[in-house]
């Protein structure tokens, strides 16, 4: 799916990525475990193409998107990524259809099977008869169900959450996570950044993150300390 | 698009107050156009109906003036108006005077003085005497109370007068107001005609032209002919008369008031647009998180740039169409106090209309382009 080859970034002379070689297969579900500050977001942001001012190589499947077009770029993040943020990042003023209909409005895909896309994804993260409904209306679980109906709506390949679960209850963090794995099993890749080593455990792998710095597991992290 | 026109209805209606009062500089502004441009082109419309009953549009008019006030009685003779249907390009020739009393002298006893006089008219109010329509070739006439002063001591009503020759009896005298022109004397119209018509100088010829003919060089060969062989060619001058030139003139001044007026109306606009600015700037950074979460599901930068363009444009064109409400109901309310119709015309509307489209695209792009330009990474951290 993706591979990262010696990717860095700083800002002036404050170093945020070093050295970053990740890959990531088709299918996969990797959690980015690590500290506040230490480049996680950074990070998901250049694998989900939302920041280009970095330095190494990052290929998505198998492409170089450095120097591409704001036009191409948002058309690949449209198309084959789908984002889950910490805070839900819903439009307040949008209903869930609504909300769950903002990537289908610039996605040339999918304009036809615009409801049956809408109505299909509302079931699989279970907020039938919800859809007229206010975020504000919602529960926090409910919300970022939202916010992962909208980040599969367009069927990406990929799909990039961070900290999905870090503004909710255990028990809703479950549910959460138990929907990733099931989208997961479908064979969606999933990377998710988070600091929950339970919520880690759902995924198949986890990579260390420290100032900066990339680890294939926790004993390094320890050792590089 | 239209889910563009959609999102842009949306999130005007989201803040409606906010929106109403940008819009008010707009409303205000477009039904100020609206009004002025009414007012003008009824008033135009109003001088050129009333100025326009000359239709000129297959005749050439030549006009004759004398070059000295001692001989005024000259003009076009049946020869010159033959010479003149000689011309390529003229079907016929009609002799005319551009006025129409006639020029008389007038004696009473040892007392005489010239005098203006006309066929009389269908009413006269008179001091003196009553009035009737006089048939046939009667030798009754209506004199002046001026004249009446000037020729008779005391009444002057039943005294005999002798006007060029002929003999009139006084049937009443009429008061020439300030206000009113009026001619020193009237007579019966079969008088007038049989004794008084030849003397008005025919200073008038008017030359009727073919379809296809061109005026201009007609006129010209005209001019040139009369100079050359006019009759009455040593006591005046020739010329093209152009009698549609004062309302053009007075049209032409009309509009440049008009669009002055205008001009003013769209200062108020460029307030307007000052305002819609702010309005944008302000939703803008207010919606930074919204266009981060639209970039990254696959808005381009000029997907958001054209968003909030549209959004500018809507609310214009909102504040464009109440202004244009506004404005025909203010038209159809002092169309009650005009003297004349204010009429709104289709160039009035689509002119407003794209008035209002141009204010929201230009004030509208700075902030829009701030949109869309803005770093992706810095406006997912928004909350």
């Amino acid at each position: 799916m993706l591979k990262v080859t010696d990717v860095g970034k700083s800002y002036g002379k404050f170093t945020v990525l070093k050295n970053i070689d990740l890959e990531v297969a088709d299918g996969e579900f990797l959690a980015i475990m690590g500290p506040s500050g230490s480049g996680k977001s950074t990070l998901i942001n250049i694998l989900g193409l939302l920041d280009q001012s970095y330095t190494g190589e990052y290929l998505l499947e198998g492409k170089d998107y450095k120097d591409v077009s704001d036009n191409e770029l948002s058309q690949i993040r449209g198309d084959q990524l789908g984002f889950v943020f910490q805070n839900f990042k819903l439009l307040t003023t949008y209903n869930v259809y609504e909300n769950i209909e903002v990537p289908l409005v610039y996605s040339k895909k999918a304009q036809n099977n615009k409801n049956a896309l809408i109505a299909d994804v509302i079931e699989k993260v279970g907020l039938t008869g919800k859809e007229k409904n206010l975020p504000s209306e919602l529960s926090g679980g409910q919300q970022q169900r939202v916010a992962i109906a909208r980040a599969i709506v367009n069927r990406p390949k990929l799909i990039i959450a961070d900290e999905p679960t870090g503004a909710l209850d255990s028990k809703t963090s479950k549910e959460i996570m138990n929907i990733f794995t099931k989208l997961n099993k479908a064979g969606t890749t999933i990377i998710m950044v988070t600091h929950d080593s339970e919520v880690a455990d759902y995924a198949m792998r986890t990579v260390y993150i420290r100032d900066g710095q990339l680890y294939n597991d926790e004993k390094s992290v320890r050792n590089h300390d | 698009m239209t889910d563009k026109i959609m999102i842009a209805f949306k999130s005007i209606g989201k803040n409606k107050n906010r929106n109403f009062l940008t819009m008010l500089g707009i409303i205000i502004g477009i039904a100020s156009v609206i009004c002025i441009l009414a007012i003008g082109d009824g008033f135009a419309h109003t001088v050129t109906k009333g100025m326009g009953n000359h239709n000129t549009r297959n005749k050439v008019i030549l006009q004759w003036q004398p070059t000295s006030d001692y001989n005024t009685d000259g003009g076009f003779t049946q020869n010159d108006a033959s010479a003149l249907a000689k011309i390529p390009g003229v079907d016929h020739v009609k002799l005319a005077s551009s006025v129409t009393e006639a020029g008389a002298k007038v004696t009473y006893r040892t007392k005489k003085t010239s005098i203006g006089l006309n066929k009389q008219p269908k009413h006269l109010k008179l001091i003196k005497g009553t009035y009737f329509t006089m048939t046939g070739a009667s030798n009754g006439i209506y004199i002046s109370e001026d004249l009446a002063q000037k020729l008779f001591k005391e009444n002057a009503l039943n005294r005999l007068i002798t006007v060029n020759g002929t003999v009139f009896v006084v049937q009443g005298i009429y008061r020439i107001s300030n206000m009113n022109y009026r001619p020193d004397a009237y007579v019966a119209k079969t008088t007038f005609k049989q004794l008084f018509a030849s003397q008005i100088s025919r200073d008038q010829a008017k030359l009727y032209v073919q379809a296809d003919a061109n005026k201009k060089q007609i006129g010209k060969t005209a001019v040139k002919r009369m100079k050359q062989m006019g009759e009455e060619k040593k006591t005046g001058k020739y010329s093209v008369s152009h009698p549609d030139q004062i309302s053009k003139q007075f049209t032409r001044i009309l509009n440049d008031i008009t669009y002055f007026i205008a001009f003013i109306a769209g200062i108020s606009l460029l307030i307007a647009g000052i305002g819609v600015m702010n309005v944008m700037y302000i939703t803008v950074s207010e919606r930074r998180k919204e266009i981060g979460i639209r970039r990254a599901f696959g808005a381009t930068s000029s997907d958001i740039r054209n968003q909030f363009l549209i959004e500018s444009v809507v609310l214009c064109v909102i504040g464009g169409i109440i202004g244009i409400i506004i404005g025909y109901l203010f038209v159809s309310i002092i169309n009650a106090f005009l003297p004349f119709k204010a009429i709104i015309t289709p160039y009035a509307l689509i002119l407003s209309l794209s008035v209002s489209t141009a204010v929201g695209l230009i004030f509208g792009f700075i902030p829009s382009n701030k949109a869309a330009k803005s770093e992706l990474v810095g406006l997912l951290k928004e909350e």
